[in-house]
């Protein structure tokens, strides 16, 4: 094996993480750029190993990037995301026949909401309802807060909001909208009942984040052969659909401006 | 998000089909007529399917390209995505499909068309007709080659196979067994022990390659379960037959030795050369023997259904040799040194067993009387005699010469199977 030139940290959600980067691991060698990867249980411990530099590039969450970010006051580049990051959202779904003509009039009743450090199922949510009318503050909050330290990764805390939300428990949940077309593409029961009410505008999810500080030649390679994975090469498609990506974009800032604001409101920047 | 309403190639009405419901089934045929990167244009009255239908898109690779609100609903637009979905080539345009013969639909007419000599190695389980997709796990099939493995009747055997089938619990007129004499009965114990010891090993050997064939080659696959299926069911009707009248017999030593060496034999032709044609060829004339002497209607059953059954495997095993000797007249050499190291291993062998013959002979008898005893032997010393004849003429039908013919079957004489 070629010295790894990168070291990549990844948190290990599911056992699928080792397939996936076991399988990546041998596409960067053979690309050129030999990488590493180097498994964390929770995205806070992550975010330390770039900022240390045990890791030289994160794969993190929405949460975890803007967290380094802010930790790295900026100084921070995004190599590259999932087709799917581009224009995650988050959705809010009811029980059908149960759609308020606004999410206004939600005022009072029982929203459900995931792991708090869910980006999608936790902090943005009321970010965006705020916008379009609705004060959480003023909802009766029902939490899952499972997974702590993966950020919303396994779906464990979403399914957990959408069985509230068919058992009665809840009025409305939030989860990613992704999470919502998973669950029915697996026809989970709770969610055959369950219609979205609502849907925040886009934002980005996940991205390869490195410091500044990162040689540019270096990374500028890496990133070339990270957009170069080809979905169409069936050697390479199960670690792909594993990692839920068909095609590899650069990445920028933009989409994260919401999760910063929210994570601003909320506290959750130190 | 905006969309230029010239990049819609095609527009699909959802009418009341929600996501769940059927609507993404709608949708992927939908997708089906529109290019990568055109724009599909649904329409739906549901304001709930409006907003969920981007999270969709995504999942199933398209990209969510604008949304609007019209007066009697919503339109959605969604760009197709450049992957393909599935990593093989188009599906062959619609054909007539495979003949009819008066309405049936025969396995020897199913493939419209010569099988390749060496099917592909990596397309795995993909039944006739399907297109493999890429990225499947692949195996390594020891026994790929068509020629020689191959009858060229192979479809026509597993018709006839499936069309043939019996149930050994209720098509033997079990009660006929129960009335047999003590000393008949004891012989008839023996000697269905004997039978059901030999179909052990009839069902272990092509139980043994059939997991080693390359799926491609379906028919000799379905041929080997019939095969195998077969056999097990002759272990049960004999075994059932043994235990029926109350005796019991030795499963002997000479015989498990005898059965062993076909266990040994690991090339698919030459196994076809002595479980098929030697074995099973001979094992043909012994059930007819019995069939013909039985001394109830339950024995006569067994031995007649188990016969039909062998012929198609003799059958089989001739097509297959005659093909391969044809093909590669040099096979005749290893053929004949395989039935030499079988008959090598088995020198301590000098013919069937005594405990054989005499089990036989009282069968046949169905007494100890001398007169009885006189004829029933020369009964069996005629059977030895029939079984030798029509060795030599199904090597014969094989292809190999009278003196190799001859040879073979001199090899086998000490076994039955």
């Amino acid at each position: 094996m070629n010295a790894p030139e990168l070291r990549l940290g990844a948190v290990a959600y599911h056992p699928r993480i080792v397939t996936i980067w076991e399988r990546f691991r041998i596409y960067f060698a053979d690309a050129g750029v030999p990488t590493d990867y180097i498994l964390f249980s929770n995205y806070e411990r992550l975010v330390d190993a770039v900022l240390d530099g045990t890791v030289d590039i994160g794969w993190n969450t929405n949460t975890a990037y803007v967290a380094l970010d802010h930790r790295a006051g900026g100084r921070t580049r995004i190599l590259g995301m999932r087709d799917v990051d581009r224009d995650w959202a988050t959705v809010l779904v009811m029980r059908k026949g149960q759609a308020p003509e606004s999410v206004a009039d939600l005022t009072g009743r029982v929203l459900a909401l995931g792991s708090r450090d869910s980006g999608h199922a936790a902090i943005l949510p009321p970010y965006y309802l705020a916008r379009d009318g609705l004060d959480v503050t003023s909802c009766r909050l029902s939490r899952f807060d499972t997974d702590l330290g993966k950020h919303g990764d396994t779906g464990d805390s979403e399914l957990h909001v959408v069985r509230a939300v068919a058992g009665g428990e809840a009025d409305a949940g939030a989860l990613s909208a992704a999470y919502f077309s998973a669950f029915r593409a697996e026809s989970v029961p709770a969610v055959a009942d369950l219609e979205v009410v609502w849907r925040s505008p886009d934002y980005y999810h996940c991205n390869f984040t490195v410091l500044d500080s990162l040689d540019r030649e270096l990374s500028e390679r890496w990133f070339r052969a990270l957009l170069a994975m080809d979905y169409d090469d069936p050697t390479l498609r199960p670690a792909m659909d594993l990692e839920g990506v068909r095609r590899w974009y650069p990445g920028d800032r933009d989409g994260y401006a919401s999760l910063q604001a929210a994570m601003r409101e909320q506290a959750l920047l130190s | 998000m905006s969309v230029d309403p010239g990049q819609v190639t095609h527009r699909v009405d959802a009418e009341h089909l929600e996501l769940g419901g059927g609507l993404e089934i709608l949708l992927a045929a939908s997708f089906e007529r529109v290019a990568p990167g055109g724009v599909l244009e649904i329409r739906t009255p549901s304001r709930a399917v409006a907003l969920e239908l981007p999270g969709w898109a995504r999942r199933a690779g398209h990209e969510p390209v604008d949304q609007l609100s019209t007066r009697d609903g919503h339109v959605v637009m969604i760009r197709r995505g450049t992957s393909t979905r599935i990593l093989a080539g188009p599906l062959p345009a619609r054909d007539a499909g495979p003949a009819l013969r008066h309405g049936e639909l025969h396995t020897a007419d199913w493939r419209g068309g010569e099988l390749p000599p060496a099917p592909e190695p990596r397309a795995g389980f993909a039944p006739l007709g399907a297109v493999s997709e890429s990225g499947a796990p692949t195996h390594d099939w020891q026994l790929s080659r068509r020629d020689t493995l191959w009858a060229d009747d192979v479809g026509e055997l597993v018709d006839q196979a499936s069309g043939q089938q019996w149930d050994a619990s209720r098509d033997i007129p079990w009660e006929a067994a129960r009335g047999v004499d003590d000393t008949t009965e004891r012989a008839v114990a023996q000697v269905m022990t004997f039978l059901a010891q030999n179909e052990y090993a009839a069902l272990y050997v092509p139980a043994g390659f059939l997991p080693k064939v390359n799926p491609q080659l379906v028919e000799l696959v379905l041929w080997l379960g019939s095969h195998v299926h077969d056999e097990a069911r002759h272990i049960e009707v004999f075994t059932k037959r043994s235990l029926a009248g109350g005796h019991h017999g030795y499963a002997l030593a000479s015989t498990e030795l005898s059965l062993s060496t076909l266990l040994d034999e690991h090339d698919f032709t030459a196994s076809s050369l002595l479980l098929n044609v030697l074995g099973e060829g001979t094992f043909l004339d012994l059930l007819r023997f019995i069939e013909t002497h039985a001394p109830d209607a339950a024995t006569a059953a067994a031995a007649r259904l188990a016969h039909r059954d062998e012929r198609r495997h003799v059958h089989f095993g001739i097509s297959n040799i005659k093909r391969s000797v044809t093909i590669a007249p040099d096979l005749v050499t290893p053929l004949v040194a395989a039935a030499e190291t079988r008959a090598a291993k088995l020198v301590s062998l000098s013919g069937l067993s005594p405990v054989l013959v005499e089990a036989l002979t009282i069968m046949t008898a169905q007494s100890l009387q001398p007169p009885d005893l006189s004829d029933a032997a020369a009964d069996v010393r005629a059977l030895m005699q029939t079984m030798e004849r029509n060795r030599l003429r199904r090597l014969q039908a094989c292809g190999f010469d009278t003196a190799t013919a001859r040879h073979l079957s001199d090899l086998h004489t000490p076994n039955l199977m």
